[in-house]
């Protein structure tokens, strides 16, 4: 009988070749689960403040979560844990695929790797046993040739891989850990924290098994639940028949789809990479990652023209929104060649459709010539061009070299205006929905625990896709305290986003696997201890109020199309959210936990550890 | 007529959620290497699953093949199942079955293949997608 953990965390010191097992520390298992909340408490504790995130002081975890591996429906995921380089922020970073639950297999819930290999290497972890191997024939080559050639080394088929492209190897920061060749732990500089420690890739192969409490009673209730809350929750209906890309035309017809460098949320060309096309045009068949019944990943494929051959999972809304109408691309096939490079480069597509349509508007706005473009007639939908882009960003060429560290810092080196022109927060660049007509995500990207991220609040879904007023500042705050506490547990699971798993039922996954005695208001405590966790840790690092920002642009630049024309999301009812956010959450109107929060939220041991209250 | 399950593959999205209860019904815990349905991917081409497992053909090669007489038949079921403990884990069934049905356990010590869960398989009933069949 076990308890859903594997019991053990793996240490691995890359400076001096020394791996190590330990015993998982229960007590913190028990208060912050697993995933994002274990990753988050053993940052806090071992990570010195101030660390540079790529020198090799920096930690970098990789978690799994009490239910990855059992039968508890899409919870085959993993998460990386570190500090980021792109926004010096906490950064925790999740893929899907088949890498997580096969990490648990292997006989670990996480692995923590610090210091920096002497040369290119690879962690290769196979049933309670890891080794550092040598990866120079691994260098430079691309995560899809990576994975093949690492698979055949440690001779197991399946043996799932996690590793940079050379985007990663040169730092950029921008750059993504791709695993199962199309899924992305991708935001946040991962990528370049694996290449600062000269680690190529993270293998794993296991036959360890998850045992649980009571396997008969578990596996009865989780086969009821994969058919009653998984395949007909009428919440899954739009993910089952489209997946993601659904969202196009919702957000086209709310005019929050961001569109040429965020000049408009309408975009004329929308029709070229909604749903509609992805599905006639480039879609083969449906793909599920592991111990999922929804299956929304697309696995598509260009049949004909200049990008024919080019082949992908997905495009995704987040993908097509940004690598597509931000840079003025309505054909879904430049979308699935553009990413299918992102994957394989490994690059960020948020952050990577950003770059490119910001370098488009300079280019436009003759701030940027072909002198620095190397030839390319950069302009917004010249899919020639924009092809090119993921390339030149990854392998640093051209203005590719600029792009490769994110918007922020390209447009601090190219100057002559262009800082006023980016979208981001703490210099991650803003996800595919325009607050301009959804006020309530100013707030979410402003304070998302790791830079502008739309996976801890998602208010949008009760405005501009619900029926809100999307540009009311009233009840926003609200909303983004309780999505952000219900998606600090579902993180640590680890569930996946497009699971609509509700309080209730997480508990009962995780009584029925672990044997704590669990509940909705168990569950709500757990996650404030998480996101005051994180806030603490950000805080430390030297960040408060005036980093929960907000660009420029959607202050004073409004909207000209559809729905929201006219709008812009006032200063005044921004800070007015912001202000109420901290008194909901119990901060300081300095967004800075305060004793008695962290006390109340069972975090009493780290305020000895803030500087601030003393 | 093979009285082992069907499977229609071109719904498969190749979640394991099969191979992940059959693991739980057969050993107690969730190991897909334990599994006695296997799920392949091929991608990123040509971007197909196959699904191994016993497809109890009325040839049984493997009962033909087994020198330890350990392949059995399931009088209730009418088809042939491993008897675990007259297996010496030679692997002559898993050379002779031309289906891909059966093979070793992870740890070596028997050949698996499906017993289609006593008459009730719990693949069956978990598929999302309704791609198997008894």
């Amino acid at each position: 009988m076990g308890d859903g953990y594997q019991g053990k965390i793996l240490r691995v010191d890359l400076t001096n070749e020394k791996i190590t097992t330990e015993p998982l520390n229960k007590e913190w298992a028990k208060q912050f689960i697993g995933g994002k909340g274990l990753g988050a408490r053993y940052l806090f504790e071992e990570l010195k403040p101030g660390t540079d995130p790529l020198s090799p002081d920096n930690i970098l975890s990789i978690w799994t979560g009490p239910l990855v591996g059992t039968l508890t429906p899409l919870t085959g995921r993993y998460v990386l844990v570190t500090k980021s380089p792109l926004t010096g922020t906490f950064l925790d970073s999740y893929a899907g695929g088949f890498f997580g639950s096969e990490l648990k297999y292997t006989g670990f819930d996480g692995v923590i790797i610090k210091g920096k290999a002497k040369k290119l290497s690879y962690l290769w972890i196979n049933d309670g046993k890891a080794e550092i191997r040598d990866a120079k024939n691994l260098a430079g080559k691309d995560t899809f040739k990576t994975e093949e050639l690492v698979r055949k080394e440690t001779g197991h088929k399946f043996t799932r891989v996690a590793s940079i492209g050379p985007a990663g190897e040169k730092l950029g920061l921008i750059s993504s850990v791709t695993s199962d060749i199309t899924r992305n732990a991708a935001r946040g500089g991962t990528g370049a924290v694996f290449g600062s420690k000269n680690l190529k890739a993270v293998a794993v192969k296991g036959s360890m098994g998850v045992e649980v409490q009571n396997i008969e009673e578990f596996t009865k209730m989780a086969k009821e639940m994969v058919l009653k809350d998984v395949v007909e929750n009428p919440d899954h209906a739009g993910m089952i028949t489209d997946g993601t890309p659904i969202l196009v035309a919702m957000s086209n017809d709310a005019g929050i789809l961001p569109t040429k460098h965020w000049r408009t949320g309408v975009f004329e060309g929308s029709k070229g990479i909604d749903s509609e096309a992805v599905k006639s045009r480039v879609l083969v068949r449906k793909k599920a990652c592991f111990d999922c019944a929804i299956a929304c990943g697309s696995y598509s494929k260009v049949n004909s023209g200049i990008f024919k051959g080019a082949a992908t999972e997905g495009p995704e809304y987040e993908t097509l929104g940004l690598c597509g109408s931000n840079c003025g691309i309505g054909n879904v096939e430049a979308v699935v060649k553009f990413v299918e490079d992102c994957d394989r480069l490994g690059l960020d597509s948020i952050s990577a459709g950003n770059v490119v349509a910001l370098a488009m508007d300079l280019y436009e706005k003759g701030v940027l010539t072909k002198k620095d473009t190397g030839g390319l007639d950069l302009k917004f939908g010249n899919e020639g061009a924009y092809a090119k882009m993921p390339s030149m960003i990854a392998n640093r060429q051209a203005i590719g070299n600029v792009l490769a560290d994110g918007a922020k810092r390209a447009a601090k080196k190219i100057g002559k205006g262009a800082e006023k022109l980016t979208v981001e927060v703490k210099g991650m660049e803003y996800p595919a929905y325009d607050p301009r007509g959804t006020i309530g995500m100013a707030l979410a990207y402003a304070t998302s625990d790791r830079g502008a991220c739309h996976l801890r609040a998602w208010p949008v879904a009760a405005d501009a896709y619900g029926s809100q007023d999307p540009w009311s500042p009233e009840g926003k705050a609200a909303i983004c305290v309780e999505d952000q506490t219900r998606t600090s547990v579902k993180w640590s699971f680890i569930f996946c986003d497009f699971y609509s798993v509700n309080f209730p039922n997480m508990a009962k996954y995780y009584s029925a696997v672990t044997g704590v005695q669990s509940s909705e208001e168990h569950l709500r405590k757990v996650g404030r201890r998480i996101w005051n966790l994180t806030r603490a840790f950000n805080v430390r690092e030297g960040f408060t109020r005036k980093d929960d920002t907000m660009p420029e642009r959607m202050e004073k630049e409004p909207l000209p199309d559809g729905k929201p024309k006219g709008h812009v999301v006032p200063r005044a009812d921004f800070e007015k959210m912001l202000s109420e956010y901290y008194k909901l959450w119990g901060w300081d109107d300095q967004g800075r936990p305060t004793k008695k929060a962290l006390d109340e939220a069972g975090l009493g041991d780290i305020v000895k550890k803030l500087t601030y209250l003393k | 007529m093979s009285k082992g399950l069907k499977a229609d593959l071109k719904k498969c999205t190749g979640c394991q959620l099969c191979a992940l209860v059959c693991s739980a019904t057969h050993v107690g815990k969730f190991d897909p290497t334990q599994s006695r349905i296997n799920v392949e991917d091929h991608f990123p081409e040509p971007g197909e699953y196959t699904l191994n497992y016993c497809v109890h053909c009325d040839e049984h090669p493997c009962l033909e093949a087994c020198p330890a007489e350990a392949i059995k038949l399931d009088e209730g079921l009418g088809i042939y199942v491993v008897d675990k403990d007259s297996c010496t884990a030679c692997g002559a069934c898993v050379e002779a079955c031309p289906y891909h049905g059966c093979w070793l356990d992870e740890s070596g010590t028997y050949s698996i293949k499906c017993d289609l869960c006593g008459g009730t398989p719990q693949c069956v009933e978990i598929c999302p997608k309704g791609v198997l069949k008894r």
